[in-house]
């Protein structure tokens, strides 16, 4: 018996010795990545933090991303969200992935990010970015979060680069223009169609009237400040309601005379990320030639 | 009673008139922001007329006409149905057929029909307007009670709403879950004329079957065994009344939601000017059920609020307290 102890704690010790080694190669590994506090699995429950989050981490890093970003009207990553699971920002979903960083925005319900944090899991509220440079503080915060800063300061490098590539005409009068949504919804001052119609050569007549943000305005309102063009935002093609007929009101028609309203897609600046650049070409495509 | 009977109709009816055209030509001028058009008559000139003309045919004029049309609808139905079921509580909003005519339009409306072919909405409201009015009348019984009738127009009502909203979050428009309250409340805001002539045309046909009546429905305030001696087809008549109010009902909600209280508050109103004359109770309740939603649209207008306070509102704000005098009073008579 003891024979055969001994030839089996020999044989034992020539198994374990390799074993060990990788065993503690791999707690290395991972202490080093908890130092460097770089996450392996995170789960995002914002289409926002989703748009970054897939633009920014490595695969790897990725544990799930919410239900929204596989809906390609609004979800611009959506192509790339299609190869991670889903979540519909639900307390018991996120805990069945392990999350050790949960991306969420304001948005979120706040008793879920609450409930998540007293069980010890990290929560990074990102705040919705209404002005370009609240879109590259949040690619810079996330990027840093995930331990990708490089990729993040290359990613706004970009963004400044392609912002800069946008040339504008100078003009001797700027052009006014105005975004009128389905149910008759403006955006105003401090919104990102604001900034990006300036950017692109256009007077945002619904900030000039004294809007902030997003806000309901009057047709009659609408046709006094006399817009030369009209643009939208307007998803869900093929389907309809009031709210959408609204949009094809005979006045409109008449006021720009005939130029039809410019759908610029939600997916561009439902959430702040630099696809933004797209629309603002898309807007400056738009301007009447003088 | 008698100085009411020696009220002179034919100057009742000018002044009905009267004060229609009038509200009509205020409502054209008052906007969101009070008196803009006259001071944009005294403007600069070159900015004046296009824009101005633009508000004035594209926006206000549909909007005032609609009124008028829904409005005018809602009274005459409401003094309509009154006379037939010789019932104080059967209009339009009580004996579902307004409730029945949202579902038909909402169905229409958010499932691709009307898009494909205008002239469903108007057609899908008024099945749905009959359906439900026919369902009440089965329901409750010929010589219902108040009571009866009530507990029908209730559940009638309370299922089609249920159906609005089970289907407004079926839909597939991310916006129709959104517009439930137009559809309970109802609203005349931003229509076109696009929207005027897809609900003119039953409009029009409602109220020329139902004007039709009048005779008839005096006969039955006799009761209906002296109206059928006096040569009144009783079941030619209920139906005929069924049907107008269907196509005038159907057409005027598909188009502005349904409105409530008009058709019950303005017959009743009206009553006593007329020597409680059922026949000459409908172009009187017609006139006054447009000027009682003018009047509650001008005020919607003028109040100030961040978004438009749907005119259904008000009319529930006036309305309801008179429904409430109705009932103590009906229970009074009847201890």
């Amino acid at each position: 018996m003891t024979t055969t102890m001994s030839f089996h704690y020999k044989h034992c010790y020539k198994v374990l010795l390799p074993g060990l080694l990788t065993l503690l190669s791999v707690l290395y590994a991972l202490t080093d990545s908890a130092l460097a506090s770089s996450p392996q699995r995170v789960v995002s429950t914002n289409l926002c933090t989703d748009q970054l989050l897939l633009m920014l981490a490595a695969p790897t890093q990725i544990a799930s991303v919410s239900a929204l970003s596989l809906e390609p009207a609004s979800s611009y990553m959506a192509k790339s969200a299609e190869q991670y699971p889903v979540n519909h920002a639900r307390i018991e979903e996120l805990l069945r992935f392990k999350p050790d960083l949960i991306l969420a925005s304001p948005y979120n319900s706040p008793s879920m990010v609450t409930f998540m944090r007293k069980l010890g899991y990290r929560v990074e509220l990102i705040k919705p970015a209404n002005t370009i440079d609240d879109i590259e503080t949040n690619i810079q915060q996330i990027a840093i979060q995930l331990g990708k800063k490089n990729k993040g300061d290359a990613l706004v490098r970009t963004m400044r680069q392609q912002l800069a590539a946008i040339k504008i005409q100078p003009q001797r009068k700027r052009p006014g223009g105005l975004f009128y949504q389905p149910r008759g919804y403006t955006s105003g001052r401090g919104t990102l169609q604001d900034e990006a119609l300036r950017r692109s050569g256009w007077r945002n007549l619904a900030s000039e009237a004294g809007i902030r943000g997003y806000q309901h305005i009057d047709l009659e309102t609408l046709l006094r400040l006399r817009p030369v063009h009209i643009f939208t935002s307007a998803y869900a093609a093929g389907t309809d309601s009031l709210a959408q007929r609204l949009l094809y009101h005979p006045a409109l028609r008449h006021l720009t005379a005939g130029t039809p309203i410019t759908n610029i897609d939600y997916k561009y600046w439902i959430c702040g990320g630099p696809m933004i650049t797209q629309a603002i070409r898309l807007l400056a495509k738009a301007r009447p030639v003088q | 009673m008698k100085s009411l009977h020696s009220i002179n109709q034919r100057q009742l009816l000018v002044t009905l008139a009267l004060l229609l055209v009038l509200l009509a030509i205020s409502s054209l001028l008052i906007g969101s922001e009070p008196w803009p058009m006259i001071q944009a008559l005294f403007s600069h000139p070159d900015q004046r007329s296009s824009i101005l003309a633009l508000i004035l045919t594209e926006v206000r004029l549909p909007r005032v006409l609609i009124a008028t049309l829904a409005g005018a609808t809602l009274g005459l139905c409401g003094a309509a149905m009154q006379g037939l079921l010789r019932n104080p509580l059967a209009t339009p909003g009580l004996t579902g057929s307004a409730s029945g005519a949202a579902l038909g339009a909402v169905i229409a409306l958010y499932f691709g029909l009307s898009s494909r072919f205008a002239l469903a909405l108007p057609v899908a409201g008024m099945f749905g307007s009959l359906l439900a009015m026919v369902l009440v009348y089965l329901l409750a019984g010929r010589d219902a009670s108040v009571t009866t009738l009530i507990l029908a127009g209730v559940a009638i009502n309370t299922l089609a709403m249920a159906l609005i909203s089970l289907l407004l979050n079926l839909a597939p428009s991310p916006y129709a879950v959104q517009e439930l309250v137009l559809w309970m409340l109802g609203s005349v805001t931003d229509r076109s004329l696009n929207d005027l002539w897809i609900m003119l045309p039953g409009t029009l046909l409602g109220w020329l079957l139902m004007l039709g009546c009048g005779h008839g429905l005096d006969a039955l305030t006799l009761g209906e065994e002296t109206a059928t001696s006096m040569g009144i087809g009783l079941n030619r008549l209920r139906w005929q009344l069924f049907i107008a109010i269907a196509l005038a009902v159907g057409s005027a909600v598909s188009i502005t939601g349904s409105i409530g209280f008009i058709g019950l508050v303005v017959p009743h109103l009206m009553r006593p000017l007329v020597g409680y004359q059922p026949g000459r109770l409908l172009t009187i309740s017609a006139l006054g059920g447009a000027i009682m939603l003018l009047l509650a649209d001008l005020a919607v207008r003028l109040i100030p609020a961040a978004t438009e306070i749907k005119v259904g509102v008000l009319t529930a704000v006036v309305g309801a307290p008179f429904f409430l005098w109705l009932i103590i009073r009906s229970r009074r008579s009847q201890t």
